[in-house]
């Protein structure tokens, strides 16, 4: 019991410390204060539970499918929260990355656009996160609650939990000094990649949640990619947590992955573009 | 550029409507008792679409996973779920209650077409 515990605890935990960890990092790049952070855990817990205590309830929505439905539509949610959050990141380290150079009258104009765009970027970081601890809370407490039942597992479970949690945590704080010890912009460009990967993963696992609900048709898998890296392995794992992988994908999930991928790096050129052009202008 | 694949998309999704619509889904009922998932084997035809009813009558949830048919659902305690798998190639296929993996163990089974 205690080594289960501890496994499935660290798989939903790790998810979400990885993206905290980003979030966290960029923000403190951006000069945001960190205070963001209780509001998305106080709210986040209180959705968990919600979710939670509704579980029976949601999961006979939509003849019997409502768990994979409601699961997919907040991860498509965080998908486009994400969308919106990289390329409003992407835009503000633009114009911090050149603010020295601006003249006076012009600094003032960016100084309030830069102020917007970070209440902006604490408002979706906020729902990002919250969402996040919604669904992985929802299933860690419905683990929590049937596994204890049984009064002889009590403790295992418990201390289980704690280590798995544990992990988590500490392996997203590792992630977080990793990514402030580096130079600003290798920071900047692998935690964009890192929430790319992560947001590219949700559009994974929730295509992969609407087929299993026969929302989307099924297919035979594209390939089998078990004998080099098997789902349940420990890297496996990781990779299931960081960028959604797959083993065994169909071409609907490769082609709707790949393209969650491009999206927003077609936008951050697009706005480094522009960027570039109008600076040409301003000098 | 976007816009060619959003359309793209739009013609994947309606086509995948639309075999849901011509397709006729076999049901197999499986039930969780005392932690052990009866009947713990079940076969089916290879590249065939199956929907599995799973009743839980336990009073303690169980995740029904497997890594080899990429499924993951909780079922709650004293109700019941459904997981749609297939169409798959021939082969074992195990699944497992995550929740109480010592006991609740099963597997698909995949037989050729005759």
């Amino acid at each position: 019991m205690l080594l289960n515990s501890v496994i499935i605890i660290l798989r939903e935990v790790l998810e979400a410390a990885l993206l905290f960890s980003v979030l966290l990092a960029l923000s403190k790049q951006s000069v945001i204060k960190s205070q963001w952070i209780f509001w998305s855990v106080i709210m986040g817990v209180s959705g968990a539970a919600v979710f939670g205590l509704n579980m029976a309830v949601v999961s006979e929505w939509f003849d019997y499918v409502g768990q994979e439905v409601t699961n997919a539509i907040i991860q498509l949610m965080i998908y486009f929260l994400l969308l919106i959050f990289i390329s409003m990141q992407f835009k503000l380290y633009l114009l911090l990355k050149d603010e020295p150079l601006y003249m006076n009258a012009q600094r003032y104009n960016k100084t309030q656009i830069i102020q917007r765009l970070r209440s902006m970027l604490v408002f979706f970081m906020i729902v990002i996160t919250t969402l996040a601890i919604t669904r992985e809370g929802a299933e860690m407490m419905l683990y929590f609650f049937s596994v204890t039942r049984n009064e002889n597992h009590y403790s295992s479970t418990v201390i289980g939990m704690i280590i798995g949690f544990s992990i988590g945590v500490s392996v997203g704080f590792l992630f977080y000094y990793l990514l402030l010890s580096l130079h600003q912009k290798w920071s900047m460009i692998i935690a964009l990649s890192l929430l790319i990967l992560v947001s590219s993963g949700m559009i994974s696992q929730a295509t992969q949640l609407l087929i299993q609900a026969d929302w989307i048709e099924a297919q035979l898998p594209l390939w089998d990619s078990t004998h080099l890296l098997s789902e349940q392995s420990v890297p496996g794992q990781l990779l299931y947590a960081l960028i959604g992988y797959e083993s065994t994908p169909s071409a609907i999930q490769v082609i709707l992955y790949v393209s969650s991928l491009l999206l927003p790096v077609f936008i951050m050129l697009y706005f480094w573009k522009s960027h570039s052009a109008a600076r040409l202008q301003e000098l | 550029m976007n816009k060619t694949l959003l359309q793209l998309f739009m013609l994947c999704f309606a086509y995948s409507l639309l075999l849901n619509v011509w397709a006729e889904t076999p049901i197999v009922h499986i039930k969780i008792q005392n932690h052990l998932f009866i009947p713990a084997e079940i076969s089916i035809p290879e590249n065939t679409k199956v929907k599995l009813l799973i009743e839980n009558k336990d009073d303690t949830d169980e995740e029904f996973e497997s890594y080899e048919l990429n499924r993951e659902k909780v079922i709650i305690a004293n109700r019941k779920g459904v997981i749609f798998i297939g169409p798959l190639a021939a082969g074992e296929y195990p699944f497992f209650g995550e929740f109480f993996p010592k006991t609740a163990q099963g597997k698909v089974i995949v037989k050729p077409a005759e």
